[in-house]
């Protein structure tokens, strides 16, 4: 088991045949991924890395089921990839994308309310499930498949606390970057719910980021969760640089408590096991005794 | 991105919204100039901009005789171009510039407005709903912070909905709050809808008026004006994205938004490339702890060629306080070869004169380590940050 996608998931690429499209999702075909068609607005191919490319969503899924897709389309075109995706039902959609303009995901924040989707993302590495399903840019080689759930909200440190679990001989479940954005298409606290209920998942491992109220969020979740496993956390951004921000607004807004500090204090009185460093997570996870 | 406050009056103008008359200022003469030009009689406001609030209580460095902050109301003309003079080329230091402040190369001149009463306007994004949100408050400016962090019953804070006009409702309990009767709801209405409609056209992810005057005539003005953009959107408003400061202290900014990365400085030594917002923040966390300092942080993100990141480490290396380099990649979407093409290119161009460290994890990590040992370049290697940062702390230690 895992979470959300596995080797039977039936795989969109909304952008297949982008350059940075087709190497990544050409790794992720290589490596057992079960892509089953793509889309492409110029339409000048009918078939591309062995799968059938499709004008648009509508067009695809009128061919063939499709359980997921992943967006390797560029910012700018986000907010109408996810417009298609919506109308066309799919219950999971992966954005990859960085630079998404904060007005356009309150839209689709707007647009994914009430629907039958789920967006992971934008600016996220993606989602995998090892050995099994890679809708994104995770380097696979780094992945091995075990019992920890990882969410993170840092890109890049995400591939941290894969290393992280490797290191503790446990290997990882489903890995998701919800992105590091603002605004996020899921949160943590969906995401905690799937892991909790997945037999595979043992435990999880939570990396968050000073900014916004996010962790906060997930920490007040997890003090009410019933059936709770444990959760190995950390916050980056002790230092965060000056000048990031003009003004009061965002002080009032985050009644003065967006410090990783006041992070950490709410997610250790959650109950979930808050380390200091990224390289303390796999002596947290030997402490658990998972195996 | 940020604008000053005379660019951000500009805007609301545009968008109908009331401002003081003024003009800019680059030196004395011409701050005196401009206040003639604006009214026969004073008092002017005389405003120093920088891309930071408090201004009104920080002070110029060097200049401890004459206490006085970024902000001045000046009553005789006679003495107008001595307080420009004050203000003008030198540095800044408030509680939003951090300890190395701001220089000021300008000044904005003002038509003074007796307001009868001043109150605080914000809009601003609150990613947990997710919804653009007005704040309203009695306090202004110098004990803003204080009322940040402490006294939030001293705040209301409205959820708007994104396409349509503020709510009636929102309109009374904002003037029920601010204990004001019925008369003023036009002039409230009128005000805060175009406030509204200037965050949502121009893709503003923080709009804040502190103060906004409340006039005799029960007209609101905008006396003061910060307005910040999202750089995501940019693409959608050339006109915006040509207000940009391009004094000295920006260039490095600049130059590193130009090709799609995010730089930051610090007042450390040791100069920081890394891929993702999350892995910066933690290397300057694990840097601090062992007592050394960032100089400079740059986020090359997924940067996906060797000239931009070639670009991006240059940018790092002429940074004349940097006095050793630390590559922490861990490459999913970014390609560790490219990333070491970029070091070589980067390092012919501009030289390696200062310790460099290197760890390279994730896609292709084991072509870039090829390419890397082949240029025989005085790098060295490590394997994780922490490692990285150690070796990197040992090397400018001998070097000392």
């Amino acid at each position: 088991m895992s979470i959300l996608a596995n080797r039977h998931t039936r795989i969109l690429v909304q952008g297949i045949t982008g350059i940075q499209a087709s190497f990544h999702v050409k790794r992720s075909i290589d490596n057992g991924t079960n892509v089953v068609a793509g889309t492409s607005p110029q339409h000048l191919q009918n078939e591309h890395l062995g799968v059938p490319v499709f004008d648009n969503v509508a067009a695809a899924v009128k061919n063939m089921p499709i359980d997921a897709s992943v967006l390797f389309v560029p910012a700018r075109a986000v907010k109408q990839a996810v417009r298609e995706a919506v109308e066309a039902e799919i219950s999971l959609i992966v954005s990859i994308a960085q630079g998404v303009p904060v007005h356009d995901m309150m839209e689709i924040k707007a647009m994914l309310k009430g629907s039958k989707t789920m967006m992971i993302g934008p600016n996220t590495p993606g989602l995998i499930t090892p050995e099994e399903a890679r809708l994104g840019i995770f380097p696979e080689n780094i992945h091995h498949k075990g019992c920890i759930g990882i969410i993170s909200r840092a890109s890049t440190l995400t591939y941290e606390g894969v290393l992280e679990t490797n290191i503790a001989g446990l290997g990882q479940s489903t890995v998701i970057g919800i992105g590091d954005d603002m605004i996020v298409g899921t949160d943590y606290r969906e995401l905690m719910d799937k892991f909790m209920q997945d037999d595979e998942t043992k435990a999880l491992v939570l990396i968050g980021k000073a900014d916004n109220a996010y962790e906060q969020l997930a920490a007040e979740y997890y003090a009410q969760m019933p059936n709770k496993k444990p959760i190995v956390a950390f916050v980056a951004g002790e230092t965060l640089p000056f000048g990031a921000i003009v003004g009061y607004a965002v002080d009032i807004l985050s009644r003065g408590s967006y410090s990783t500090q006041d992070k950490k204090e709410v997610m250790r009185k959650s109950g979930m096991i808050v380390v200091d460093k990224m390289c303390q997570i796999h002596e947290a996870l030997a402490e658990l005794k998972l195996k | 991105m940020n604008i000053h406050e005379y660019q951000a009056k500009q805007i609301l103008a545009q968008y109908g919204i009331n401002v003081p008359a003024g003009g800019i200022a680059y030196t004395p003469t011409e701050a005196k100039r401009v206040a003639q030009k604006i009214s026969a009689r004073g008092p002017w406001m005389l405003k120093a901009q920088i891309q930071a609030g408090a201004r009104q209580s920080g002070h110029f460095i060097g200049n401890s005789a004459n206490p006085k902050g970024g902000i001045r109301q000046v009553t005789q003309i006679r003495n107008l171009s001595y307080e420009a003079a004050q203000m003008l080329n030198n540095i800044l230091v408030t509680e939003q510039t951090g300890p190395r402040g701001k220089l000021v190369s300008k000044v904005y001149v003002e038509a003074f407005k007796q307001a009868k009463r001043l109150f605080y306007a914000g809009l601003i994004i609150d990613s947990s709903i997710p919804a653009v949100v007005l704040l309203i408050s009695d306090v202004v400016d110098k004990d803003m912070l204080k009322i940040g962090a402490i006294s939030q019953n001293k705040i209301l804070r409205l959820p708007l909905v994104y396409d349509k006009p503020i709510a009636d409702a929102q309109i009374k309990s904002i003037l029920d709050f601010l204990s004001l009767d019925k008369s003023y709801d036009e002039g409230f209405r009128e005000f805060l809808n175009k406030l509204r409609v200037t965050f949502i056209n121009l893709d503003a992810q923080m709009i804040e008026i502190n103060p906004v005057g409340i006039m005799r005539n029960k007209k609101l003005i905008a006396l003061d004006a910060k307005i910040s953009f999202d750089d995501n959107a940019m693409f959608r408003h050339p006109d915006i994205l040509r207000m940009q400061d391009d004094s000295e202290e920006e260039q490095r900014y600049l130059k590193a938004q130009r090709y799609g990365f995010h730089y930051s400085e610090l007042d450390g030594n040791i100069g920081c490339i890394v891929n993702g917002d999350g892995l910066a923040l933690e290397t300057i966390d694990v840097i601090r702890s062992q007592n050394y300092g960032v100089a400079c942080a740059l986020n090359v993100k997924g940067g996906v060629d060797k000239d931009r990141i070639a670009a991006g480490i240059k940018i790092i290396m002429t940074n004349p306080r940097v006095e050793g380099v630390l590559i922490n990649i861990l490459g999913g979407f970014l390609r560790c070869n490219l990333v070491a093409e970029g070091i070589i290119a980067a390092t012919q161009e501009v030289g390696l004169n200062v310790p460099m460290v290197v760890r390279l994890e994730g896609t292709n990590k084991d072509e870039a380590k090829a390419i890397l040992s082949e240029s025989k370049l005085p790098i060295i290697y490590a394997d994780n940050t922490n490692d990285a940062i150690d070796k990197l702390i040992a090397e400018m230690e001998v070097n000392d």
